[in-house]
């Protein structure tokens, strides 16, 4: 006769589920702490990456082909961008569609008596501006070829909003460098180009004739064949200003949206190493409760060891009733955490994104805590002398 | 007959300053089916006798042979592996697991020999219709009076159908009303076939048992005059009583 002690694996879970059964307000408390360390951490991934979601959502919709082309800062003068520039990059097959755009210094005021408003500019630009920066308006029409030498003009939204212009009834003017202009069109938003919601747009026509302003564009917006970005974006420097093209600069409005997704990088690991450390208070709650309930459960060992467990049966039991402790509140918390995301998402109204790795190794975190806090209780329950478990010590 | 348990001079001494000596020079055999009272006062080392004979504790000298297997050189999992097929207890405080019904406590039992759930069930009824408990299989220890509660323990101690079931002071928790019926049940398995060992300091409990093996101070003294025929013929050894 074979005189090993056999315990099925099956019976290994049973046994330690008996064992957290059994005491339940106690498992539900102390799964508690490993559920707060997990849900934050769920939390704080599932709410940066429906953040993150929702911005690349809001890019694919907006497009990454749109680049902007400026004459270089730094050095002492800013050398111009040739006249031509536009028409010369207008002539590169993959550009879809190319604006230029003039920087004035032209005052703008609600009426020819106001003050000046602060932090609000005015913008020459050509017809095709709203075509190439995929803008709208909400309110009026755009500038198209016959509106080009008038005075009229389109608003950013935060310019409709600082000239106190919510809609166009009464037809609104306002004051441009002495000038009154028509109020034609309010913008809607450009996620992309937000320094373009403090525009007053009037065109490049009417900014050159009605204010004598140096033809010479400030800018060049260009929208380019997606597929073809890497191939053109090299050569839109030459051919803007062929002689002098380093002092041309090409920038991508839409790095610095992406660049924004990622900037929260920081705050998202300081958040996480929070939820960390909630996870180890957690753990070692667990490792606690299990020392407590170790001592408590004497009499249960010396039973066990009498009807036959070995010190391992003993020692997988309760390293296996911690994981599972833990790996329940792993299972709340991560509960907790989709909850708290889901809720703060649709505030948002962001697309809800919860990562299932994060689920996952949340719950491997949880389980992973457990068997580390378990691993010293258990080793006392295996050490524990049968003989004085089983008569509770008295010996 | 075949010995089930050999004690060939058991000495325990349990380190401190000074040691105490528990057992000194135990010497003992227990043949199949028989059914022997060890009985002694509080202190007089049958509790750690019951320890040593139930493998829980190992002795600091001497040896001790279960159904011929020298335990002494047995490796945990091996002396583990003895307990859950050869041995069976009974506590005087029932042991019992609270939140697992009758059922389950007795099929408790056959959990670390590696039986299939579904058998150790079915074997658990068996046991507790056995000890008359047949009607209370879902009931929980929470629900079932002192006697009843030792009764499941008794079920759990000899469902695995152990070579001997030891039973540590099996009435010390019960009226004596109840311990009559309980120390009954043991003569009746014991009728059947079981080999029972009871620790008692109850000299009317021991009295009432086939065999007494009195123990006084680590060591073991044969009662004279209450022995019954029977008892003559085994082999009983005293060591050191004197000492």
């Amino acid at each position: 006769m074979s005189d090993r002690s056999k315990l099925r694996g099956r019976d290994v879970v049973s046994t330690s589920v008996v064992g957290l059964r059994s005491r339940r307000g106690r498992t539900l408390l102390t799964a508690l702490g490993i559920a707060i360390g997990i849900a934050s951490m769920v939390a704080v991934v599932g709410i940066s990456s429906s953040s993150k979601a929702a911005l690349l959502a809001q890019l694919d919709t907006l497009g990454t082909n749109l680049l902007q082309v400026e004459a270089a800062s730094g050095g002492l003068s800013i050398e111009p961008l040739p006249i031509d520039a536009e028409p010369m990059i207008r002539r590169i097959d993959t550009v879809e569609a190319a604006s230029a755009v003039i920087d004035t210094e032209i005052e703008v005021r609600r009426n020819a008596h106001d003050d000046t408003v602060v932090g609000i500019g005015t913008l020459g630009a050509t017809p095709e501006f709203f075509e190439t920066l995929k803008a709208t308006v909400v309110v009026g029409r755009p500038l198209d070829d016959g509106l080009q030498s008038l005075p009229v003009a389109v608003l950013g939204d935060v310019a409709a909003i600082r000239l106190g212009i919510s809609d166009l009834a009464g037809g609104p003017t306002i004051s441009l460098g002495g000038q009154d202009f028509v109020v034609v069109g309010i913008l809607d938003e450009l996620p992309l180009n937000p320094d373009l919601s403090r525009k007053v747009i009037i065109g490049d026509e009417a900014a050159v004739a009605l204010f004598g302003i140096a033809p010479n564009p400030t800018s060049i917006y260009v929208r380019i064949t997606p597929e073809e970005m890497t191939d053109t974006r090299p050569l839109l420097a030459p051919t803007a200003n062929p002689a002098r093209p380093a002092k041309v600069e090409v920038s991508r409005p839409s790095d610095l949206l992406e660049a924004r997704a990622e900037v929260d990088q920081n705050l998202q690991n300081l958040l996480l190493a929070l939820g960390g450390v909630a996870l180890l208070v957690g753990g070692v709650g667990i490792a606690n409760v299990m020392v407590i309930s170790v001592l408590e459960r004497r009499g249960e060992i010396g039973l066990r060891r009498a009807l036959g467990a070995t010190r391992g049966h003993i020692r997988s039991q309760f390293v296996l009733e911690a994981a599972l402790l833990s790996g329940l509140g792993g299972v709340l918390g991560i509960l907790l955490g989709s909850a708290i995301t889901i809720i703060y998402a649709r505030r948002q109204s962001w697309v809800v994104d919860l990562p299932p790795e994060a689920l996952l190794s949340g719950i491997g975190a949880a389980v992973v805590i457990g068997m580390l806090a378990g691993f010293y209780p258990a080793a006392k329950a295996a050490r524990l002398d049968p003989a004085l478990a089983v008569s509770g010590g008295t010996g | 007959m075949t010995a089930v348990l050999t004690l060939e001079d058991v000495h325990r001494i349990y380190p401190g300053s000074p040691p105490v000596k528990a057992l000194v020079g135990v010497d003992l055999t227990v043949e199949a089916g028989q059914m022997v009272a060890v009985v002694g006062p509080s202190g007089s080392g049958k509790s750690t006798l019951l320890n040593i004979m139930g493998t829980l504790d190992r002795p600091t000298e001497g040896r001790l042979l279960i159904e011929g297997t020298d335990t002494s050189k047995l490796s945990d999992r091996r002396l583990s592996g003895l307990r859950s097929k050869r041995l069976g207890f009974v506590f005087q405080s029932f042991h019992l697991i609270e939140t697992l019904t009758a059922l389950d406590n007795v099929a408790t039992g056959l959990l670390y020999r590696g039986t299939s759930g579904r058998q150790r069930r079915a074997m658990a009824q068996a046991a507790l219709e056995k000890v008359g408990l047949g009607d209370r299989l879902h009931t929980r220890p929470t629900k079932l009076s002192g006697g009843q509660r030792q009764r499941v323990a008794i079920a759990r101690a000899i469902v695995a159908e152990p070579s001997l079931i030891l039973a540590d002071e099996p009435t010390g928790n019960l009226d004596t009303a109840t311990g009559d019926g309980i120390v009954a049940l043991l003569e009746q398995l014991n009728a059947d076939g079981a080999t029972i060992v009871v620790i008692t300091h109850d000299p009317d409990l021991a009295a009432r048992l086939p065999r007494q093996i009195e123990v006084r101070d680590g060591a073991i003294r044969t009662r004279a005059g209450e022995h019954r025929a029977l008892e003559n013929e085994h082999r009983t050894v005293e060591g050191g009583a004197d000492r």
